[in-house]
């Protein structure tokens, strides 16, 4: 008992610290742009629940009018349930960081508590998390429904069920993250997060593609006819915690109080037992066997891996060439980097390799030109969205903090950016090339379209991703430790949005192009290559001055 | 060989280095000591290019660091406290980039590389990836990289940190090795019992400020009692002495 008050009190000492930092980071910081961003962070909010609350008054107003045969309890439960898949994957995230990556575990241990009451509060933050993250998205709209059922007991039942459902979740996971720690080696849990965060996005996706119904159906017609809730007659089971949360809520909904708090009840027995032997088993598996000292593992000397990359890359300067090289070399040797290469091919089996065929035989349809051409290029458009965005906007972050190699040696901003160009540029570009050319292939739209559509997905290639080097180093970071926060999300945003732009423009003056010829019986040929100089040259006028501001801003850089 | 004229450094209001006047010559071996946060590390890394001055100017090599940084850096080396080093890489690899970064000729590189490994005693994990590296390996790798252009003036914060003796000697013996060439090191130590061994000049530095610069016996001279060890020189010019910090543990244990 002690050791679970002990794991309480952690928790929320964890959870205080956490959100003190949260609040020095940003309103506290005396930084006027964090704090601009803080308030326009909170104004987002604001605005999103005002619509979640509009949205849910005119819901509640329409149920009022006509009324639909809806099995609340089943579709409660239901929710329940698809919640929980979200608190395994964020629980098993949160659990191995804690165990893995973060810092401070060291200086928790090193504190007179039982190591049990470390862990469990390390469980009661992440509960305490999903609560707050829960009433943020829901919050708005429980408030409406009350008010609208004139039933104050909504929120609050519902507020109890966000407490208590993640309860065993969370403990069931972090019991086997420690199990999976122990077969871990020390130093690889970046890796093991990776691979996991891989397989469940992949899984996911398939899942999703598989068995959700408005995808189900091949080519690009959509589905007609009323959509259905997916069915799972298990969710609303009297023997599931999501069937106990389903009830609770229908019930609160319905204003039967008795039944909503009996259920609630349930729940709580649940998770304080589970929370109860979970702590203890935690505290036992932890000291059971901690892999803390695993010999590093050895290189074999000269061996092929080292000689491929032991030249210079034609063409370019030893300095680049020796920034291309290590980059690939910290690319490919670091999992959560090789990631940033494996998903763009990961995102093209799952968007297109399912439906493939088909999709080849549609664009086959449109037959020999342009617009077969062009459509030929999607493959390679995605592929490009992805790379340009993982390796372009990482480049010049991924450096991190030993930056100061290169900042301590007597070379120019300019030339260290251009090396970050041809590295992020060249895979990208190889790989955009490989994928255009086999998809023309595949199509045929007759040579000198798919010669064209192969060269402008190539200058696309360069320019975009050079625009996303320069954009990368406008918002760089160098003090990052885990890899997921290696790119500032402003600047996903905003290379996301650019890359849009460019690539939206160059496909709009194509189209008009195309036009232009029907229009003044141009040669389709003459109007399509002005089309691509021009799109082309845009992107690299762009992308010249992304560096130009990215180089500004690097030559500005202090490492204090 | 090296010099600084009112060097400041401020960050906001606070002044981290403030009218820093230094003058080093060619051949010698600088210490450069102060307590934590007194603005050892800000000083050097405004010498070797990472840090912008707020006002003042250094000489570096002859060159104004300020004007050509390019120039200068490639005079300098430079061994950070903690030296963030690209952990997918080997050591032999992580060199060889270094080597290029500097403009090292690759044939006069690889040859480099191999001497500095071997000196070291790092040959046989040459290959392995740096993030196998204990701290005191990190720390050779990156005074390998630091010699490997082959640098007139050579920066070092807390060098010694990590190492053990057999190596903290090894250290010694090679930057006197360095000096003997004609070349400079600037080196930034909480070890005052390696400065006062190895070091030809020392400054101290307190609260940004320059409070003494000179040989040993020159300091001991300024405090005005001969015979006295660097630790008491220290203690006496940074205001921290042993009777206040025994008036403190008093404090602490009333």
């Amino acid at each position: 008992m002690a050791g679970l008050v002990s794991g309480v009190e952690v928790g929320l000492l964890l959870w205080r610290t956490q959100l003190r930092m949260f609040v020095n980071q940003t309103v506290r910081s005396g930084k006027p742009g964090r704090i601009v961003g803080s308030v326009i962070g909170g104004a987002i909010i604001l605005v999103a629940w005002a619509w979640e609350a509009l949205i849910t008054g005119v819901g509640v107003e329409a149920a009022h009018r006509f009324r639909a045969p809806v099995d609340a309890t089943h579709l409660l439960s239901l929710g329940f349930l698809g919640y929980t898949g979200v608190l395994v994957f964020s629980s098993l995230v949160f659990s191995l960081n804690a165990l893995l990556l973060n810092p401070d575990l060291d200086l928790l241990l090193a504190a007179p508590r039982p190591v049990e009451s470390i862990l469990a509060g390390r469980m009661v933050l992440q509960v305490i998390r999903l609560f707050l993250l829960s009433l943020l998205f829901t919050g708005p709209a429980l408030l409406v429904l009350a008010y609208a059922n004139h039933n104050p007991l909504i929120p609050i039942v519902f507020s109890a069920l966000y407490l208590l459902y993640p309860v065993f979740v969370v403990v069931i996971i972090s019991l086997m993250s420690l199990l999976l720690v122990r077969i871990i080696p020390s130093g690889r849990g970046r890796e093991i997060l990776t691979l996991f965060g891989v397989a469940v996005a992949v899984g996911i996706n398939l899942l999703n593609f598989l068995l959700n119904p408005a995808l189900r159906d091949a080519g690009i017609a959509r589905r007609s006819g009323p959509l259905s809730l997916p069915d799972i007659p298990g969710a609303s089971a009297p023997w599931l915690p999501s069937g106990w949360a389903g009830r609770s809520a229908a019930a609160a909904l319905g204003g039967d109080w008795l039944t909503a708090i009996s259920w609630a009840l349930v729940l709580l027995a649940l998770s304080t037992v589970i929370f109860a032997v979970g702590t203890r088993l935690s505290g036992r598996l932890y000291l059971a066997g901690w892999i803390q000292a695993v010999p590093p593992r050895r290189r074999k000397v000269g061996s092929f891996r080292d000689g491929r990359l032991r030249g210079a890359i034609p063409l370019l300067s030893p300095l680049l060439a020796s920034i291309v090289i290590k980059d690939w070399r910290m690319r490919t040797r670091d999992l959560a980097q090789l990631v940033r290469f494996a998903m763009p091919v990961v995102f093209l089996v799952v968007i297109f390799g399912l439906r493939f065929p088909r999709l080849l035989s549609s664009v086959q349809g449109l037959g020999e030109g342009p617009a077969a051409a062009m459509l030929g290029l999607a493959p390679a458009w995605v592929l490009l969205f992805s790379l340009s965005i993982s390796l372009g906007l990482s480049a010049v972050s991924l450096e991190g903090k030993s930056m100061w190699v290169y900042a301590a040696s007597p070379n120019t901003t300019r030339r260290f950016l251009q090396g970050k160009c041809w590295s992020a540029a060249l895979p990208t570009g190889l790989l955009v090339a490989l994928v255009a050319v086999v998809s023309e292939i595949l199509i045929r739209p007759g040579w000198p379209w798919a010669a064209t559509a192969v060269l402008l997905a190539i200058a696309q290639a360069g320019s975009v991703t050079t625009l996303m080097v320069g954009i990368g180093a406008v918002f760089a970071r160098f003090d990052w430790t885990d890899a997921r926060r290696m790119m500032h999300p402003a600047g996903v945003f905003i290379g996301m949005a650019l890359f849009a732009v460019v690539t939206g423009a160059s496909a709009l003056l194509l189209g008009i192009s195309l036009a232009l010829a029907g229009i003044t019986h141009f040669p389709v040929m003459t109007t399509w290559l002005a089309a691509m100089t021009v799109s082309v040259g845009g992107g690299v006028a762009v992308a010249a001055l992304s560096l130009l501001i990215g180089n500004d801003h690097l030559r500005g850089l202090e490492l204090g | 060989m090296l010099s600084t004229r009112l060097l400041t450094k401020r960050y906001g209001s606070l002044t981290a280095v403030e009218d820093l006047d230094l003058e080093v010559s060619a051949g010698e071996l600088f210490g450069f000591l102060g307590p934590n946060g007194a603005g050892k590390t800000t000083t050097i890394k405004m010498l070797v290019g990472l840090l912008r001055p707020t006002s003042g100017a250094a000489r570096v090599a002859g060159i104004d660091i300020m004007a050509e940084p390019e120039k200068a850096k490639a005079r300098i080396g430079y061994v950070p406290d903690a030296a963030m080093l690209y952990d997918k890489l080997s050591a032999r690899e992580f060199l060889e980039f270094s080597g290029d970064l500097y403009h090292v000729e690759p044939r006069l590189r690889d040859r480099r590389i191999g001497t500095l490994l071997k000196l070291f005693g790092l040959e046989p994990r040459g290959n392995d990836f740096l993030s196998g590296y204990s701290r005191g390996m990190r720390q050779k790798v990156s005074l390998a990289a630091a010699l490997l252009h082959d640098p007139q003036v050579l920066f070092l914060d807390e060098p010694t940190v990590g190492l053990d003796p057999q190596s903290a000697r090894q250290m010694k013996d090679i930057l006197q090795d360095f000096c003997q060439e004609g070349k400079t090191v600037f080196f930034s130590t909480h070890i005052l019992e390696i400065a006062e061994r190895m070091c030809t000049r020392l400054a101290i530095i307190n609260h940004g400020r320059l409070v003494a610069m000179g040989s040993l016996q020159e300091l001991r001279h300024m405090v005005g009692q001969d015979g006295q060890s660097l630790e008491q020189i220290f203690l006496e010019l940074t205001g921290s002495r042993e009777e206040d910090v025994r008036a403190i543990l008093r404090g602490l244990e009333s």
